[in-house]
């Protein structure tokens, strides 16, 4: 699981921005989320994600794992992600 | 190919829920590498043509310093137009270069030095896409607006980009000549293996103003233009992407005011305008660090001559005319 090969990541003080250079579209990324996004080819998928970011955050409600959920369902219904390499 | 259409950038670069001031360095970057072209067209909007290259055109050391700045600070997205920006003679070092970073590029090109071999290179290079220009879906319509150009050879050039795998926008500025074949030129646009298709109003200024009246569309004219390409763009819709931009270039300066874009144009001697379409200058790249220009950008469209330039527009829209005069901020 990666950003799509037209999607472009950078960090912002903010958080981050994903720019889909196809359509030109910026997506603006709360600190959560960049740090979600950071995770994208190092992690294999949703879980582990969840995993490796509460190992580095205090996440009594388990809030992580449901936003990790619920970023990653987004990213792929605007089609910035990409399960398979690239070649 | 300086293509005077709208105001010659993406709508959505500004960060929707953030302005471009929460930014740490520009999104996009389009960079006019060279004023030199081999057409001379009717409407170019910086009438570029044949022995029109700034006299002081960036060298190579200075091209290659600008463009590790913009990768050093993560500029995501760039394009290289002109003029004609293959006529330059580091254009494809410097399309190496950027895209052996890590930013994605545009090459956007009258398309006439798009040879098997060159478009080839441009795939193995991995540029992002080549927008081409085709006003007209007939040669004769396009050879009239692109003088000294070739439209036999701009659409060999696009069948040898699709050969290649490169993908391909395409771009169309409508005159009172070439309107009519707005919906022939979207097919046109598909079957070449297009992914995308650009057009607006064409604006009035570079070559645009002295050939205006061999060239301005009626209202007539344009509302039968864009009942055509919203047919059109449901027509094509999940196979291309069907882009206008409907908006007169007031209205699109007032949304700027409000929401500037984080784009930098960069002018072919590393002067850096605030936006195409409004004389200003808010940088020099040959004297000052991106850094200090990106800043200078978020202070330079609260500059009260920058709103009051739009407002006198809503009075002379001539004023357009005088865009090459630069205003520096």
């Amino acid at each position: 699981m990666r950003l799509a090969k037209n999607v472009k990541f950078r960090e912002e003080k903010f958080g981050g921005v994903l720019f889909e250079t196809r359509s030109e579209k910026v997506f603006t990324l709360n600190p959560t989320a960049a740090a979600i996004v950071r995770e994208l080819g190092v992690a294999h998928d949703e879980r582990e994600i969840a995993r490796r970011l509460k190992d580095r955050f205090d996440d009594p409600s388990n809030a992580i794992e449901r936003e990790v959920f619920a970023l990653i369902a987004e990213l792929r219904e605007k089609g910035l992600l990409e399960d398979s390499p690239r070649g | 190919m300086g293509d005077g259409i709208g105001v010659a950038e993406p709508v959505a670069t500004r960060a929707d829920a953030k302005g471009t001031e929460d930014l740490a360095a520009p999104l996009y970057v389009a960079w006019q590498i060279t004023n030199e072209c081999n057409l001379a067209c009717l409407h170019c909007i910086e009438e570029s043509g044949p022995g029109k290259a700034f006299r002081d055109e960036l060298d190579k050391a200075g091209l290659f310093g600008i463009l590790d700045q913009l990768l050093a600070l993560e500029v995501p997205y760039l394009s290289f137009s002109g003029g004609e920006p293959m006529l330059h003679p580091h254009f494809f070092e410097m399309v190496e270069h950027v895209c052996a970073g890590d930013a994605q590029l545009k090459i956007e090109t009258n398309g006439h030095y798009l040879s098997t071999a060159n478009c080839e290179r441009l795939r193995r290079l991995g540029v992002k896409a080549v927008q081409l220009s085709i006003d007209g879906a007939s040669r004769e319509t396009f050879n009239r607006m692109r003088v000294r150009g070739e439209y036999r050879t701009v659409v060999e050039g696009a069948r040898n980009l699709h050969a290649a795998g490169v993908p391909i926008e395409i771009n169309f500025s409508p005159t009172l000549f070439n309107i009519g074949e707005i919906g022939d030129a979207v097919d046109l646009a598909y079957e070449l293996g297009s992914y995308s298709f650009y057009t607006g109003r064409t604006m009035y200024t570079g070559n645009a103003v002295k050939t205006w009246r061999r060239l301005a569309p009626s209202e007539e004219q344009y509302e039968v233009f864009f009942a055509t390409l919203r047919a059109k763009a449901a027509e094509y819709r999940g196979r291309m992407r069907v882009h206008f931009h409907e908006m007169g270039l007031l209205e699109e300066l007032r949304y700027r005011l409000r929401h500037p874009a984080a784009l930098l144009i960069v002018l072919p001697n590393g002067l850096v305008k605030l936006i195409n379409a409004l004389p200003f200058v808010c940088g020099d790249l040959r004297k000052q660090p991106l850094t200090e220009i990106w800043a200078n950008f978020q202070r330079a469209w609260h500059d009260p001559r920058v709103a009051r330039f739009v407002d006198d527009l809503a009075v002379d829209p001539c004023k357009t005319s005088a865009l090459h005069q630069w205003i520096h901020l």
